[in-house]
């Protein structure tokens, strides 16, 4: 009786070390798994940051300004507003 | 009976078998114990020869270990414009370290460094690699990716890269004052950088995690603000001025839109003294545009109305000094309007002394002009006041001198004198404006009062901000031209030129101020007068900016009734 309680405990410690052995495994890989998606995320947050800037960089006014007049555009005058119309007698 | 003798030969094996273990026992476990024995001594005496060789082994010197903040960095967060567009971010960029240690050849790599990054000397990089038992030197911080490649193709032994943020400005100069600059570990250093640090809003980071923060959100436009520079570097040139500087603010919350100072700066690059910001970092003697704020004393304080008649001919004496007039005017007794028309120092002076030292100052310093202020956590520089407020001073305060401001505080306080006569504080960030406590500093009455002269200044034919009218804007504003203070008195040659407007003139939504420093005579100016300088930069400034600002021009302007003076018209008496 006490044999085979004994043999139970012991296969059921055996069992648990097993266990324990595996979920520390598996958390040792998931904590890499963790890490990896954060640099991951700190690179993709960081190409972002580059992109925005290369975006504002590309659209400064600076650089905008002789492409749009090489387009014949300039700068807004007052020849350029129309009279508005009051609301009701809006065409549809 | 067969049986019995099987027994003792069946015993015989049972009762042999353990005397034959007791016998082979000791002979075969010796050899074991012994050759464990043997393994742990050896172990041991490794560990005890280590121990002595150790001991016994030369050591150069006392070594002390340095730990340097290698990885320490600070995020920063971005600033953007009112409308959301980017201004300053932060982006990893690789920065070269060497551990000299590591290097075979230090001459070598020296050499052959300096050749792939041009700002250094092989001379210096010897130097910086000479103490070998540094395993850590800084080389390059924030280089290009392209440079970091050409680095890295050398394969030189003891040279690696970190990846660091770095705050980059891909507007370049465009409001380079505004925003400030960084040093190498990226913590502000002035401008609006600065303030961040001072606000707490960056924090120190490890690696490239970049802060969580929000955007710093500023009240200006980047349209806006590179329309105003364009327009004042073309005017600083046509007028051939030494420098240049000009600010639109919201009259009502103080939210500059557009600051520019010329010569520029480049946030990249630490600031230089000589291309400090004009319009906080140093104070001048505005001159005629401080008449503004004489007449609206007058008015405020019941000594005179629009019509009141002063003699201005005969000059002002005080004392051993007598004020005139430079022009030689209309010849008659002006009113206050007419003063403000034609510009008159005698006038002022008279109005000023009427006022009295004591009442100026209070009114000044009701308009916070008296008074250190900071643009948001940006010092401005402190006004200079006269060592003793005495007649003199007080007739000179009335027409802009012996009193020197910084530009951007007279700008917030001439918003206060037309918005309705709320006091408004400069501010750079959107939406700060509103939040803050609206004080009254001078009535409703009066701050009519003002537009209506300011307006008429451009409108009438003898007003000196003639030729700052725009068509549809109702621009009203006020000519100054202020003699710079040199060697043995104030110089005729050199002048800061200057007009402060606000538009549209009936219910003003922006004020600018412009300033040239030193402007030169030309073809079509030909006198260094602000009527004929500032007062047209600033139109052009007006047209250009306005519907940026998204204020439209209405064709049936009020208050004037004479069609404008085109900007190359004859130049009108200062």
């Amino acid at each position: 009786m006490l044999r085979a309680l004994n043999t139970v405990l012991m296969l059921v410690t055996l069992a648990s070390a097993v266990g324990l052995y595996v979920v520390k495994y598996d958390t040792r890989r998931l904590e890499a798994r963790v890490q990896a998606q954060e640099r991951a995320l700190e690179k993709a947050e960081n190409d972002v940051a580059v992109l925005m800037a290369e975006r504002a960089y590309l659209a400064r006014p600076e650089r905008l300004e002789p492409l749009a007049r090489a387009l014949g555009l300039g700068p807004l005058s007052r020849h350029n507003y129309a009279a508005q119309a009051p609301a009701g007698e809006r065409q549809p | 009976m067969p049986a019995p003798p099987t027994q003792p030969r069946a015993r015989a094996p049972v009762q042999s078998a353990p005397r034959a273990s007791a016998t082979a026992g000791p002979v075969n476990l010796r050899p074991r114990l012994l050759a464990a024995l043997g393994v742990l001594l050896a172990a041991l005496g490794v560990v005890s020869g280590q121990l002595v060789r150790l001991a016994m082994k030369e050591q150069p010197e006392a070594r002390v270990s340095m730990a340097e903040p290698i990885a320490r960095i600070w995020s920063r967060p971005d600033i953007v414009d009112r409308h959301g567009r980017l201004i300053a971010t932060d982006v990893a960029t690789p920065s070269l370290y060497a551990d000299p240690h590591l290097m075979l050849d230090i001459d070598e790599a020296a050499e052959k460094l300096a050749e792939v990054l041009p700002n250094f000397e092989a001379a210096e990089l010897r130097r910086l690699f000479a103490d070998r038992n540094r395993r850590f030197v800084w080389v390059a911080r924030g280089l290009a990716p392209r440079q970091a490649q050409r680095v890295h193709e050398l394969g030189l032994p003891g040279l690696a890269f970190r990846s660091e943020l770095k705050r980059v400005y891909p507007l370049g100069t465009l409001a380079g004052h505004v925003i400030g600059s960084v040093n190498t570990d990226n913590r502000g250093i002035s401008g609006l950088e600065r303030m961040l640090d001072a606000a707490g809003r960056v924090e120190a980071v490890q690696g490239l995690a970049r802060t969580s923060g929000p955007a710093l959100r500023l009240s200006i436009d980047i349209a806006a603000q590179h329309a105003l520079t364009q327009e004042l570097k073309s005017a600083k040139e046509r007028y051939r001025a030494a420098a240049a500087a000009a600010v639109i603010l919201d009259a009502g919350t103080g939210e500059i839109a557009a600051a520019v100072s010329l010569p520029e700066v480049d946030p990249a690059h630490w600031l230089d003294t000589a291309r400090a910001d004009r319009l906080v970092a140093g104070v001048y003697e505005l001159g005629s545009i401080f008449k503004v704020v004489t007449v609206a004393a007058g008015l405020e304080l019941g000594v005179a109305d629009l019509d009141k008649v002063y003699d201005v001919r005969q000059g002002l004496a005080i004392g051993q000094y007598t004020i005139k007039d430079p022009g030689s005017g209309p010849g008659r007794p002006l009113s206050v309007r007419e003063i403000f028309l034609h510009s008159s120092n005698v006038g002022a002076a008279l109005l000023a002394q009427e006022i009295g030292a004591e009442r100026q100052r209070a009114f000044l310093a009701r308009l916070g002009l008296t008074d250190t202020s900071r643009l948001d956590l940006i010092p401005i520089a402190n006004p200079l006041l006269p060592r003793q407020w005495g007649a003199i001073e007080t007739a000179t305060i009335g027409f802009g001198h012996g009193l020197a401001l910084a530009p951007l505080q007279f700008a917030g306080a001439f918003a206060s004198l037309v918005n309705g006569g709320l006091m408004v504080t400069p501010t750079l960030l959107a939406g700060e404006g509103e939040a803050k406590a609206q004080t009254r500093v001078v009535s409703a009455a009066t701050s009519e009062r003002i537009r209506e002269v300011l307006r008429l200044n451009v409108t009438h034919a003898s007003g000196t901000g003639r030729r700052a009218e725009v068509e549809g804007y109702r621009v009203g504003g006020k000519t100054g031209t202020a003699e710079m203070p040199g060697r043995g008195g104030y110089q005729e040659k050199a002048v800061i030129s200057s007009f402060v407007a606000a538009f549209p003139m009936d219910a003003p939504r922006y004020v600018s101020l412009v300033l040239l420093f030193e402007p030169q005579t030309g073809e079509g100016t030909p006198r260094i007068v602000a009527s004929v300088n500032a007062g047209p930069a600033t139109a052009r400034i007006i047209e250009r900016v306005a519907p940026i600002l998204g204020v439209s021009p209405r064709s049936d302007a009020p208050g004037g009734g004479r069609a404008p003076a085109p900007f190359d018209a004859p130049a009108p008496a200062q």
